[in-house]
């Protein structure tokens, strides 16, 4: 056991099995973050490659869910997320409060209340809900719904304090809710049916 | 309790992210007040839809074969087609014959490059010292205030130049000490924040922008006319620009864009 421990090839080997485990909740939050399945294929390939790189790095007994997720999030916001925010850059960052509100104008395009929606009509709908969402609104809600990350870790990746992920958590549920109250009403209504 | 103070605690209450004290008080507060209570459901039936739509995506048998034998070191065992993006540094783009060229030229004419500032790898040399300091094996001169840390780095290079500090103070960090560092002939002062267990490194040395990364993402600010540039590795995030014959970077595991904001902010002071 110590052997294994202190052997390089084991301890990689062990390092990439364990990493692998995480893959599928990865590529969520890529495909969500990036919006577009092939970036989603390259920011995952890039984050598992960086990972391996730096698997030294990692600290065994804390979360590797969340430390590949760091590197995940990194990778994108240095590759993908400046390509849309070059603009704000130019305009003194001014996105933060225009993001919310531009959002909030935007019309509930719902068709309305179905009795019995498809699974894939809700996913549907949450995926294009999730599309409008300012960054800082809809980052949180990736992390801690989607990446199943708690507060302090989706905060040591934001670098924001723990009481910020709860608000914007608030805030962005509320926004959402407002583009699928028709589908989630339905949806809790079955729940408390079951 | 108002039902508007409610909202963060019944997002905290979904999430099971409370203190004791913080449910106890909620879960009084729904006992009374249905609207809130109606709020609750909501927000709880909205997240587990989310949740759902989290566990209905699923990597491709072929993206999971190429990683897999990436991480192996195997040929492919998904669709060979599925290649990955080179995302390098900028070292690694460099062709062999230049660096060859480089090479041969280093060894030709020893006078002319002991005489003269050498192209670093800044990228290597920035995240490796910040590793070396976070982990202790660079041991810093520690100061008082920033003040005093920018005097003792002054001091260091004969008041020949100042390392840039920055306002960083709004995420509750502080200049803690610094240490001059020399590599191939070049002084580079290295200032050292800390505070809320976020660790920032500042590298600070005489040079023009042929000492940015070839690969690094530029950001060009029209406002300030600056270009920064943008590199990273792991964790670990950088940010470089030019201030006259001042390059400065900053090194952390803070999101680029905020780094990118206390460099604007430091650029914009000085």
């Amino acid at each position: 056991m110590a052997d294994e421990q202190h052997d390089p090839a084991k301890e990689r080997e062990r390092f990439s099995r364990d990493a692998m485990a995480h893959l599928d909740r990865l590529y969520t939050l890529a495909y969500h973050l990036a919006k577009r399945p092939e970036d989603a294929q390259d920011i995952l390939q890039e984050t598992y490659a960086r990972a391996l790189a730096a698997y030294k790095q990692f600290t065994p007994g804390t979360s590797m869910k969340a430390w590949l997720t760091r590197i995940l999030y990194n990778f994108f916001y240095d590759h993908y997320a400046y390509k849309k925010r070059r603009l704000f850059f130019e305009d003194n960052l001014s996105f933060e409060n225009e993001g919310a509100a531009q959002w909030e104008k935007t019309g509930n395009n719902n068709p309305g209340p179905e009795e019995h929606f498809l699974k894939s009509e809700l996913q549907t709908q949450i995926t294009e809900a999730l599309k409008q969402l300012p960054e800082k609104f809809r980052v949180p809600i990736l992390l801690v719904d989607m990446g199943d990350l708690s507060y302090a870790e989706a905060a040591e990746i934001l670098c924001c304090p723990v009481g910020t992920i709860r608000s914007r958590l608030s805030r962005s549920r509320r926004l959402l809710y407002k583009q699928l109250k028709d589908y989630v009403i339905d949806e809790s209504k079955g729940d408390r049916e079951k | 309790m108002k039902c508007e103070d409610a909202q963060e605690l019944i997002t905290g209450l979904v999430d099971n992210e409370l203190l004791d004290w913080e449910r106890s008080s909620i879960e009084s507060h729904l006992k009374e007040c249905r609207r809130c209570q109606w709020s609750y459901e909501q927000e709880r039936a909205l997240k587990k839809a989310i949740q759902v739509v989290g566990t209905s995506v699923n990597v491709s048998t072929e993206l999971r074969g190429t990683i897999l034998s990436d991480h192996h070191g195997l040929p492919g065992t998904g669709d060979a087609s599925r290649t990955r993006r080179r995302w390098s540094w900028p070292i690694a783009n460099v062709p062999r014959p230049a660096i060859a060229l480089v090479l041969l030229l280093i060894v030709a004419l020893p006078t002319y490059y002991l005489t003269r500032p050498t192209k670093l790898d800044i990228p290597a040399i920035v995240l490796e010292t910040h590793e070396k300091i976070r982990r202790g094996d660079i041991v810093i001169a520690r100061a008082g205030s920033e003040e005093e840390v920018k005097k003792y780095l002054s001091n260091s290079v004969g008041g020949s130049f100042s390392p840039m500090t920055y306002d960083l103070a709004k995420v509750n960090m502080k200049a803690i000490g610094g240490i001059l560092e020399e590599t191939s002939g070049r002084k580079i002062l290295v200032t050292v924040y800390e505070g809320n267990s976020i660790f920032v490194t500042c590298y600070t040395l005489l040079g023009t922008e042929k000492d940015a990364p070839a690969d690094a993402t530029v950001l060009v600010d029209s406002v300030a006319k600056m270009n920064f540039y943008t590199f990273s590795q792991g964790t670990l995030n950088a940010v470089f620009h030019r201030e006259g014959n001042l390059i400065c970077i900053l090194v952390s595991e803070l999101p680029t864009l905020d780094l990118l904001a206390a460099v604007r902010m430091g650029a914009r002071k000085s």
